[in-house]
């Protein structure tokens, strides 16, 4: 019998346990915004290391210099393609990102360490796996979000030809919580396939080939979705918000400090803020797991034999979706053993033939 | 049951008593004397549909011929024939953007459409004019433009002479668009009425209705009665009148205006009442807001601003001379927000605590187009910039004094913001496109027309007050208040005034002139161009008398003490400024090339005491734009020397060469900040104490933006 904890703690628990995970995740964010950021910190300096027409950004943060300098940049040969190349960072990290996601559900699922190489080996089988599901996520999205959207702008043009000032702020944005709450039911609904993909790709079939079929996932997911959506979405926005409230609170805070003379506080807060926002994903995302440890895509008699250093894997004895043929339906039999290496092939003799 | 208010016969007994008193009802005129020519009397009675937002109205138009001309002809503008599709001014929006509310899209909405329709106009001793009436379109042809009409009188109106129109009208107000129409059941009367162009320097001034540009109007009286459903309130031009409540439901206001060329209001159901009185060295000034009640703390802030913006103009350039002042906040999110009509402006505010200073910004703007549009009436249509940029300069000079020179737009303990700076950013986005004289529609586009007209009128009034003073600055402008008040001047008129009043200061020089003394001969005073350049800041040698200041030379003195005359052209020591940066479109940039110190015996070993070497130091300067202003560079010494020269930047570069036992620390060209019009800061300096906290500030903020963005977009995984 499966136990039931709490998914909430229960997240907790895998997101520290699996820490490196979630710091790997983090370096790679900072680290490729830092990097596509050196070109930008050049060109700056070159500007302003050595005009006294930039000190009003050392002992103060004064908007119309940095104002002038966006213009400068804009108006600079290398401004536009500067900043573009600056923005590079968001799509490499985006990519780092399918390949970290899947590693650390894996991580989580099966108690892995949670290495950069098992991370990365595991991502990497699931890559395309997860490009699948994000483009159906971005489909799902389209159907049901853009029609939210409609309704919301027409919601937004009724509400302003009526009502002003603080109610029409109000009832404009009550517009965009319905909108924002359907995006996280949809949001949450895309994790648990994510996580099940994962957990499926832990089943291989008889012949050790992993079950790498997504639509399998996606009724499972719903189902648990629906079981469990009282415990599982309050858990998930609360995450949510909690990640936004860290990072609006420590940019206000950081903000704050624009004034100072030293940059590193406000770095350090921002990054605070920042690293917070991406351990309520990953907590969301431990919980998540909690949920698909709870509701097993099957129940299978499985033994658990180790695969290699990376990590394990789940070999089905008797297949539990047992309806479904093997993708292959007639694969190639399996080659003869023989009781000794075929000398024709490995046997080797250092001496020559008499 | 008929409920009348008593007001309006208390009004004219209270006129009565004005008159007999020498008072005036609506101005604070010592005598009661008019301040302007009143040219033009309207009497309109209009009602107003608030249902169909539609007006019906007639018009007694009393018109004085006080040119030297007989008139043959007189055009009106019909402003609200604009929003069509067929339309001039929706033509250059549509393909241009204009400066509110651009129609891009290729269905014109009909919730957007608005006219003006006359449907009889006659004149005493003229008869019917209605079959006289015919569109015309004197700036580009487009016969479907339909915001000029003329009528063709049946005889000459002789010079003195006025005439009596009598006119019914018809308006449809189209959906919140260019200062203009309705927004939920907030409706704004902006150019509802004919109105005649101004006859100015000769001919009729009468411009079609374009994307960006605004207004020019003669000297008027206005008597004006309103009716509408009984729970509007009204802010309109001039001052309240009266008030009759009518049987159906409605009531009829009145309003009554002197000496001023516009005539609007404004109308919602939602309007709350803030009054207060200033009391301006004319007399008492009622502030009368009309905030809405979704801003609840609107009405104060308002009120606030517009008392002390009202203080500092009374104390800088001359009193307000009006008895009101009405403040209308307009709907959010409407097109109305931002605008000036005399006696009456709109601001605008959010229902939140915003953070900015822009509302404040807002009404001392507006209030300052009482002044620079209201009193000295310029041409809007050809000189904008003598009432955007004017205004746009003493709204820095303003918000200065009131909140601060660097804080006037944002002050926060974390960050600031000044309105000078703000200014300067919308010129540099089109520094070289146009210049502050161009006709308003006939600019790049609305973006050069905002930049230039706003931002670099007031950038280079900003570098004129360095180059002459700020309290030269200061007498001028009042001297140009004084002067034009009530008038129409032109740009030259405005420059002059510069001129002679920087002149006499001691702050300019006189370079030279023209007077045409006739039609075929012209006086030759002095050219000296060269001299011009260089005595730009007041350096070079004037004639002054005993107590310092600068006189004028006899031979002079008609030069510069007739401003206004046309036949006299001067050229001071500040022409070269004004032909570069109000005629022409020059750019202003200079740098420090680099700066170097090296020991002049550098073959030999360095000795232990570092004092005792002796370094050749070099500064380079170069001038990397079109324009030429002498300019001041600082070098700061290791010693802890500070040495200023000068250039006269007509070169492309020069330098200054040092023999010190000191390094060059620091060269820095306008050390005191004050040439706003140099078009990057950052090159006017260079420092070897280089300080990466700037560029590493930024850099943080740019690479915290990155992370999170990125970290937002993975939310699609």
């Amino acid at each position: 019998m499966v136990e039931r904890r709490n998914i909430f703690l229960h997240g907790l628990s895998l997101t520290l346990r699996r820490f490196p995970a979630l710091l790997w995740t983090y370096i790679f964010n900072l680290g490729l915004a830092f990097l596509f950021s050196i070109g930008l910190n050049h060109q700056l300096s070159s500007l302003l290391n050595h005009s006294l027409a930039a000190q009003r950004l050392s002992n103060g943060f004064d908007l119309g210099i940095v104002g002038e300098v966006l213009l400068r940049f804009n108006q600079s040969p290398v401004g536009e393609p500067g900043i573009a190349a600056g923005h590079a960072s968001i799509p490499l990290y985006l990519l780092i990102y399918f390949i970290l996601v899947p590693g650390t559900l894996f991580c989580y699922l099966t108690s892995a360490p949670a290495r950069l190489g098992t991370m990365f080996q595991q991502g990497l089988l699931h890559f395309w796996r997860f490009v699948r599901i994000t483009i159906l996520f971005l489909i799902a999205a389209a159907l049901i979000l853009q029609p939210l959207n409609f309704f919301q702008t027409k919601w937004s043009d009724f509400v302003d030809d009526r009502f002003v000032g603080r109610p029409a702020f109000l009832c404009i944005s009550g517009g965009y919580i319905i909108v924002f709450v359907a995006a996280t039911v949809l949001r949450l609904y895309f994790d648990l396939v994510e996580v099940y993909t994962v957990q499926l790709g832990l089943i291989c079939f008889s012949n050790g080939k992993p079950d790498r079929r997504v639509h399998r996932t996606l009724r499972p997911a719903l189902r648990t979705l629906f079981a469990r959506f009282a415990h599982a979405w309050p858990i998930f926005i609360f995450l949510t918000l909690l990640g936004l409230a860290a990072v609006v609170l420590t940019a206000r805070v950081s903000m704050h400090m624009l004034a100072q003379p030293i940059v590193w506080p406000s770095f350090l807060l921002a990054q605070l803020g920042l690293f917070l926002m991406l351990f309520t994903r990953f907590w969301q995302r431990g919980v998540e797991t909690a949920l698909a440890l709870q509701n097993p895509i099957a129940l299978p008699i499985a033994t658990v034999t180790p695969l290699n250093h990376s990590g394990s894997r789940i070999q089905l004895i008797s297949d539990p979706i047992s309806a479904v043929p093997e993708p292959i339906s007639d694969p190639e039999p399996a080659p003869p053993s023989l009781d000794e290496p075929d000398p024709g092939v490995f046997h080797h003799d250092p001496k020559p033939p008499l | 049951m008929l409920r009348i208010h008593f007001l309006t016969a208390a009004t004219a007994l209270l006129a009565c008593i004005s008159a007999q008193s020498q008072t005036s009802i609506a101005t604070n005129s010592p005598g009661g004397q008019p301040l302007s020519n009143r040219i033009v009397a309207y009497t309109i009675d209009a009602r107003l549909d608030t249902d169909k937002k539609s007006l019906d109205a007639t018009e007694t138009l009393t018109y004085k011929n006080l040119t030297t001309q007989s008139l043959t002809a007189i055009p009106f503008h019909l402003y609200l024939n604009a929003f069509r599709a067929e339309s001039t001014f929706t033509r250059e929006t549509h393909s241009n953007g204009g400066v509110r509310d651009s129609e891009t899209d290729n269905e014109y909405p009909t919730e957007k459409l608005g006219s003006i329709t006359i449907s009889h106009i006659d004149a005493d001793g003229y008869g019917d004019l209605t079959s006289a009436m015919h569109f015309i379109a004197p700036d580009d042809g487009n016969a479907q433009d339909h915001t000029v009409t003329e009528i063709t009188l049946t005889h000459p109106l002789a010079p003195n002479d006025s005439i009596t129109f009598h006119l019914a009208f018809h308006d449809q107000f189209p959906l919140s668009i260019a200062r203009n129409g309705y927004k939920r059941d907030f409706i704004m009367g902006g150019q509802w009425y004919p109105k005649p162009g101004v006859y100015w320097h000769g001919a009729w001034n009468c411009h079609q209705y374009h994307a960006t540009t605004e207004f020019f109007s003669d000297f008027a009286t206005f008597n004006v009665t309103l009716t509408l459903p009984h729970r509007y309130i009204v802010g309109a031009s001039g001052v309240p009148t009266g008030e009759i409540v009518n049987p159906d439901g409605t009531k009829t206001l009145s309003f009554h205006g002197e000496d001023i060329g516009d005539f609007a209001w404004a109308a919602s159901p939602h309007f709350t009442i803030t009054d207060s009185i200033y009391l301006s060295s004319l007399g008492p000034v009622k502030i009368h807001v009309l905030a809405l009640a979704a801003h609840p703390r609107a009405g104060q802030r308002y009120l606030d601003i517009t008392r002390k913006t009202l203080a500092q103009f009374d104390r800088l350039y001359g009193p307000y001379p009006y008895k009101i002042i009405t403040v209308i906040d307009p709907e959010p999110d409407s097109e109305m927000g931002g605008m000036e009509y005399p006696t009456l402006f709109t601001g605008g505010t959010t229902w939140f605590r915003d953070p900015t200073y822009i509302t404040d910004q807002t009404v001392e703007h507006e209030f300052g187009h009482q002044y620079w549009y209201g009193m000295v009436a310029t041409n809007e249509f050809e000189d904008a910039w003598l009432d955007e940029g004017i205004n746009s300069y003493t709204e820095v000079r303003i918000l200065e004094e009131i909140l601060g020179p660097r804080t006037s737009t944002f002050n926060r303990s974390y960050a600031n913001a000044s309105d000078a700076e703000l200014q300067r950013l919308q010129y540099l986005l089109v520094a070289d496109y146009d210049p502050v004289t161009r006709w308003a529609f006939k600019f790049r586009d609305s973006t050069s027309y905002g930049g230039v007209t706003y931002g670099k009128s007031a950038t280079l009034l900003l570098t004129l007050e360095a180059i002459i003073g700020r309290d030269t600055m200061d007498e001028a402008m009042r001297t140009y208040f004084t002067r034009y008040r009530f008038t129409h001047p032109s740009t030259e008129d405005f420059l002059r005034t510069i001129e002679q009043v920087a002149i006499k200061n001691g702050r300019a020089t006189i370079a030279g002139g023209s007077v045409i003394t006739s039609s075929t001969e012209t006086t030759q005073v002095i050219h000296d161009h060269g001299a011009a350049v260089t005595n730009i800041l007041g350096q070079g040698p004037g004639l002054k008398d005993s107590a310092g200041l600068q006189t004028l030379r006899p031979d002079l003195a008609a030069l510069f003490n007739t401003a206004s005359d046309p036949a006299v052209v001067p050229i001071s020591s500040l022409r070269p400024f004004f032909n570069q940066a109000v005629y022409g479109t020059q750019t202003l940039d200079y740098e420090v090339d680099s700066i170097s110190s090296n020991p002049i015996q550098w073959w030999l070993p360095e000795p232990k005491d570092k004092k005792q070497i002796q370094y050749l130091s070099t500064v380079y300067l170069h001038r990397k734009g079109d324009f030429i202003l002498p300019a001041t560079v600082e070098i700061f010494f290791s010693d802890g020397t500070r040495l200023r020269e000068r250039w006269d930047g007509v070169d492309r570069w020069t330098k200054f060469t040092y023999t010190r036992n000191a390094k060059i620390v620091s060269a820095e060209i306008d050390p005191d900040h004050i040439i706003p019009l140099d078009g990057n800061f950052f090159n006017n300096s260079y420092t070897t104490n280089w300080n990466p906290t700037p560029a590493r500030k930024l850099t943080n903020l740019w690479l915290s933006f990155n992370q999170f963005a990125a970290q937002f977009i993975a939310w699609i995984v």
